[in-house]
């Protein structure tokens, strides 16, 4: 019973490693890292970066500031 | 009946030709109308450029009423409207909540049929100026109602920027693509990719550095703005929305409040404190700044009308504390002289944050240029490992 369940837990983690390893996961993780970047650079209101980054929104094509 | 044939054929062309000729001749017979001039001259007219090096200007138009044998309409009450170019969430501009707004609405007495003001205009595309021109005595001239149009293109900056965003963006996913498009070896103990790993690390890394440029540049900004605010308020002066000097009594009164995208109604409105009627042979010289800047986003000079007031409703587009002075002065040809008076009134603009919709658009524009290069970068590498192997 027990050695059953280890390889249980064994093949669990394997498909976990395969799943997070696949190439869809890592392309959407790296997209989604890239893509909230963006997002904070260009397009949060937090106020401290709204004025860091206040010229480069308003010389950016289609990048709305206020 | 053939006869009656050729001879309704004949006539239905006659007709015809009566008509058409009718139609021509009319559309060529000149029309009262306003004529749109700038300065700049439109094809120069260019959007408000934020944070600008150098202080931007406002575009000065100028409106002439003429008659049918292009004389300037004289003794004329001129309204004006002026619209920004319509909303488009697929295509933002920089002050999203601007489109599809009033910039500004004003109606004041030309004496030569001549309103000329200076107006920042904030964005690009097409802006609607729909004017009415009506005579102050009645029936000395049929009023006139015409609807310009004035195109503002894109400055070539934001264009240049986009451009060079794009190439980043495109090399970012490229760069990603073929990293993670290569043949992952896990080596023994390991439990990802050497490289998967090096790439996500170096990602990190880089998201981390850049969250922490930009954090810590803000906050360092940021005092550095509270000295400037400090220095930015004596830039200009005070002074009172109500002055009473030299038997004139100067008014300034509206709105103190308003939103980005709203209209904001102001009247000055000038008294003879002797007589108590209305002054009416002063010059009214407006002037609407930000607080903390030195160009103007609106300017007008002009004569107040018969009850001697000169009302006008303009947006302040720019999220920012405004100052709209008002200095009233005696005309050259009158008997009324005197020092001018200044009134001002200060304006408190609420910013609104652009719409999430558009925010989101864009967003995904820009990711979607990532995902491109991700894909060709991936599609490459395949075909490399495939070319290899073969």
């Amino acid at each position: 019973m027990k050695t059953s369940s280890i390889g249980t837990l064994g093949s669990l983690q394997q498909r976990t490693v395969r799943f997070t390893l696949s190439l869809p996961v890592q392309a959407t993780l790296y997209t989604s890292l890239f893509a909230l970047i963006l997002w904070t650079v260009y397009f949060s209101t937090y106020p401290a970066v709204h004025n860091q980054m206040h010229s480069l929104r308003h010389h950016t094509l289609m990048v709305g500031c206020h | 009946m053939k006869k009656f044939k050729m001879a309704a054929l004949i006539s239905m062309i006659c007709w015809v030709g009566v008509v058409f000729y009718s139609v021509v001749v009319s559309s060529q017979t000149p029309q009262p109308a306003v004529r749109l001039s700038t300065e700049p001259p439109i094809s120069e007219i260019r959007p408000f450029e934020a944070e600008a090096a150098v202080s931007p200007s406002p575009v000065r138009l100028t409106l002439q009423a003429l008659d049918a044998a292009g004389q300037p309409l004289e003794n004329a009450k001129m309204r004006l409207q002026i619209l920004t170019p319509p909303h488009n969430p697929w295509f933002s501009t920089d002050f999203p909540m601007v489109e599809g707004t009033e910039l500004l609405k004003m109606e004041a007495v030309a004496p030569k049929g001549e309103l000329q003001l200076q107006q920042m205009l904030p964005i690009r595309g097409d802006y609607k100026l729909l004017v009415e021109v009506t005579p102050v005595v009645a029936n000395a001239f049929s009023p006139i109602q015409q609807t310009l149009t004035l195109s503002v293109p894109e400055s070539s900056v934001k264009y240049r920027n986009f451009g060079i965003l794009v190439a980043i963006l495109l090399a970012v996913g490229l760069g990603g693509g073929l990293v993670l498009g290569g043949q992952q070896e896990i080596p023994v103990g390991e439990i990802a990719p050497q490289r998967v790993r090096l790439l996500l690390s170096g990602v990190i890394l880089l998201a981390i550095a850049s969250l922490l440029i930009v954090n810590i540049t803000a906050e360092l900004a940021e005092s550095h703005t509270h000295e400037h605010h400090s220095d930015a308020s004596h830039s200009h002066e005070p002074g009172p929305a109500l002055l009473q000097s030299q038997g004139l009594e100067a008014r300034l009164v509206g709105d103190i409040e308003t939103t980005v995208g709203q209209l904001a109604k102001l009247t000055v409105q000038v008294t003879d404190t002797v007589t108590g009627q209305p002054a009416r042979d002063v010059i009214l010289k407006i002037k609407t700044t930000p607080t903390e800047e030195e160009w103007a986003a609106f300017a007008y000079q002009g004569v107040p009308d018969e009850k001697g007031q000169l009302v006008w409703e303009e947006q302040f587009f720019d999220g920012a504390p405004h100052q709209v002075e008002v200095e009233v002065s005696p005309q050259s040809q009158s008997t009324r002289q005197f020092s001018p008076l200044r009134v001002v009134q200060d304006i408190e603009v609420e910013g609104v944050a652009p719409p999430m919709r558009s925010r989101l658009i864009v967003l995904g524009y820009f990711t979607s240029i990532i995902v491109i290069g991700l894909v060709i970068g991936l599609q490459f590498k395949r075909r490399s490992i495939w070319q290899y192997r073969h």
